[in-house]
């Protein structure tokens, strides 16, 4: 518990982390409004065909914050940068401070999974309000089951960033991977044209919770599933390789 | 001849520095001490045009670092850190220095010998010790056989081997006629190898003379810099 | 002083390119551009040939990856400025040559360079990936059309690598420099072509894009090569000299 706190209090203490809340907050309800207008007209006609899906299009576009979070807990650690000095590799403290490595890594993933909760909610809260701004009476209504499946969409996202970054120790590969394939037309989306398989991927599967309540490849819990099993084996990874290696190198 | 003229820096609403003035002569190794955060290392990066003086002047040979024909030669310059890329090699970052430099390469495997490094040199930046660093920011810094040497803490994370070999390098440097600047907070290692003390804190300069004529009555150098950073003295000379 | 600066700059570039070639990080990202183009190159190919499309070109197939492949060479931008402050590099790299803006320029050409090479070799693999897989299905390709085509793929990457080489400099780290880039390239970037048509053609990627989209796709072009080439190129040199005044105004 104790190094639970002290993650959440490295995580809060990151300048990154506050540009991280910022895009978190503020893209979802930016991408919704788009769509929203772009949409608008049909759906006050009554003849569009994506009006169960405006507004969550925002929550699944919009996970680049998450996305951040997930990489700087841990590229933070291990950040060379520093204008000072030899560069500071902050993991070796870290380690020092919490010695199970196992626990180190459990208890960041907690602190990382608590506020990647906090901050879907409140992107949820925005979306939710730009949307009604937009269509007003024609908003869509945002059932609790497909909220929830957000929920987890994002949390999962933030972890298989942090899962990532502990592979590779730096946050380029991570970040160039995950925010690329958060762009309009995303490289798995390309590859399910090529290949079924790529219905299973992470994110396209994780999408199915709550962007096509009908119409999706898998139903939204087997999407959750396949995406809850791509974190697990992504974090079972992580851990074996952490645990076995050399912190300087 | 290096001469820092009323030198005051701001960062922020914050005053680094405050007015500092001394001079470090050819043929002498001059000390610049001071706590934690009393602006040595602000003061030599200014020097060497790393940060900008808000007013102020830092020259070498009269002239400003950025302003030096052939910097290299002139001034060998080892900062605190390593100064280099952590996944380079300590070659290829001494290569990169002397082709800006356009010394050949040759050089390079003699300054890696003169800091004992030659070992290692094939071994990336990232899986140095610190005193292993320290060397290779030696080795940087002796590139260009430069008349005058700026060093930032040299001794900090050698062992007693190579804080020996600093010493006797850097007696024989002056000996002939070099101009040496070096900061450190180790008093009993500085007071045996300088000829020149000043002394900073609070980012002003509280003292500037001879070891002697800063040791002054006190017992040893370390007993006059107690004195003059805790009581805020004024200067002794 | 002209004369001195044109006598100090072959050493320079010198540096700036041992700098650029001993530095493990550019080959990484070359080699995994390098595979992750083949393989993406693959499934459009093998996409097309499935595919309902129909007579696809097969410049248009082997350069499809080229908005993902871009992102390689953003990344190599910024590493190239970014690495300067890994390791307090940046002292050893001002105490020997204090020259700030000239050292600024001298990097970015020698960074050119090196990305020259690079761009042509992985757009040229993954035309020449396609050729062999289409070439029985596909119209048939007229040599100058590919090499004009090559050559616009190979400069719109070499100007994107400048200018993210110029963001990372501003920047100092390599976090936020990639944010900001792989966050407007893939997500601004896109959004603002579906929202705001009648800008975008001035946007540095959009524009860009005119320098190595085959023509003959029908649709109606806005720019030309040539267009498309000096806006992207505006950007890059509007970055980079934004870049080097901060550069020599800051504190290292």
């Amino acid at each position: 518990m104790r190094a639970f706190n002290a993650e959440l209090s490295k995580l809060f203490s990151l300048p990154g982390m506050w540009l991280a809340f910022v895009i978190g907050i503020l893209a979802p309800p930016l991408l919704a409004i788009l769509d929203s207008l772009a949409e608008k007209e049909d759906i006050i006609a009554g003849v569009s065909t994506r009006l169960s899906e405006v507004g969550f299009t925002g929550l699944g576009g919009g996970v680049q914050g998450i996305i951040i979070l997930g990489v700087l807990a841990v590229s933070s650690e291990y950040l060379t940068e520093s204008s000072e000095s030899g560069g500071g590799n902050q993991i070796t403290t870290s380690l020092t401070a919490v010695s199970s490595r196992l626990q180190f890594l459990l208890a960041k993933a907690g602190a990382v999974t608590v506020i990647s909760v906090l901050l879907s909610i409140l992107a949820i809260g925005t979306t939710v309000a730009a949307t009604h701004l937009i269509l007003g009476d024609y908003a869509p209504a945002f059932e609790a089951s497909r909220l929830i499946g957000a929920v987890c969409y994002w949390t999962f996202t933030a972890l298989l960033a942090f899962g990532m970054t502990v592979l590779t120790k730096s946050g380029i590969i991570p970040l160039a991977v995950l925010m690329i394939n958060s762009s309009v037309v995303t490289i798995s989306f390309l590859l399910t044209k090529v290949t079924k398989l790529a219905f299973y991927l992470p994110d396209m599967a994780g999408l199915d919770m709550f962007l096509s309540p009908s119409g999706g490849f898998h139903t939204p819990f087997t999407g959750g599933v396949i995406m809850f099993a791509w974190v697990t084996v992504l974090f079972l990874a992580a851990a074996i390789v952490f645990h076995r290696r050399d912190v300087a190198s | 001849m290096l001469t820092i003229n009323n030198v005051v820096k701001h960062r922020g609403n914050q005053k680094i520095l405050s007015g500092v003035s001394f001079s470090a002569r050819p043929g002498r190794v001059t000390g610049f001490l001071g706590p934690n955060g009393a602006g040595k290392s602000s003061t030599l990066r200014i020097l060497l045009g790393l940060d900008r003086a808000t007013s102020g002047s830092a020259l070498i040979d009269g002239v400003p670092f950025a302003e030096l024909k052939n910097p290299l030669a002139t001034v060998g310059a080892a900062l605190d850190g390593f100064g280099a890329h952590r996944m380079r090699t300590g070659r290829a970052h001494l290569r990169w220095i002397a082709r800006a430099a356009g010394l050949p390469r040759s050089r390079v495997e003699e300054v890696l010998e003169i800091v004992g490094l030659t070992n290692a040199a094939g071994k990336r930046v990232g899986t140095y010790s610190l005193g292993m660093g320290r060397r290779l920011g030696m080795a940087a810094a002796l590139l260009g056989d430069p008349e005058i040497l700026v060093l930032d803490e040299p001794v900090n994370g050698l062992d007693p081997e190579g804080i020996r070999w600093i010493r006797t390098f850097l007696r024989e440097r002056a000996a002939s006629g070099k101009t040496i600047l070096l900061s450190s907070h180790l008093m009993g290692e500085l007071a045996e190898t300088v000829d020149d003390v000043v002394i900073i804190h609070h980012g002003k300069v509280v003292a500037d003379g001879t070891l002697e004529e800063v040791t002054g009555t006190h017992s040893s150098l370390e007993e006059a810099f107690f004195a003059l950073t805790t009581e805020h003295a004024g200067a002794v000379v | 002083m002209m004369v001195s600066s044109s006598r100090k700059i072959t050493p320079i570039f010198g540096a700036e390119l041992d700098k650029l070639v001993t530095l493990p990080l550019i080959w990484r990202t070359f080699v995994a551009t390098f595979i992750v183009n083949l393989a993406l190159t693959a499934a459009f190919t093998s996409a097309n040939l499935q595919g309902a499309i129909g007579t696809q070109s097969i410049l248009a197939t082997g350069l499809a990856s080229m908005g993902y492949l871009q992102a390689g060479f953003i990344i190599l931008g910024i590493l190239a400025t970014c690495s300067e402050y890994t390791g307090g590099q940046i002292r050893t790299t001002l105490t020997t040559i204090p020259w700030r803006g000239l050292q600024l320029s001298t990097k970015h050409l020698a960074l050119a360079v090196v990305t020259i090479p690079m761009a042509l070799i992985l757009t040229g693999s993954g035309i020449l990936y396609a050729f062999i897989m289409m070439r029985d299905t596909a119209a048939e390709m007229e040599i100058d059309t590919m090499i004009k085509t090559l050559l616009g793929a190979t400069g719109y990457l070499t100007l994107t690598t400048l200018l993210s080489a110029a963001i990372g400099a501003l920047f100092k780290r390599t976090t936020p420099a990639l944010v900001v880039l792989l966050g407007y390239y893939f997500i601004v970037s896109p959004l603002a072509r579906e929202y705001l048509p009648n800008i975008q053609y001035y946007f540095p990627d959009t524009a860009g894009s005119y320098m190595y989209m085959p023509l003959s796709s029908g649709e109606i072009s806005s720019l030309s090569p040539l267009q498309g080439t000096g806006i992207i190129l505006a950007w890059t040199l509007f970055f980079i000299t934004a870049a080097i005044v901060c550069y020599r105004k800051r504190d290292a």
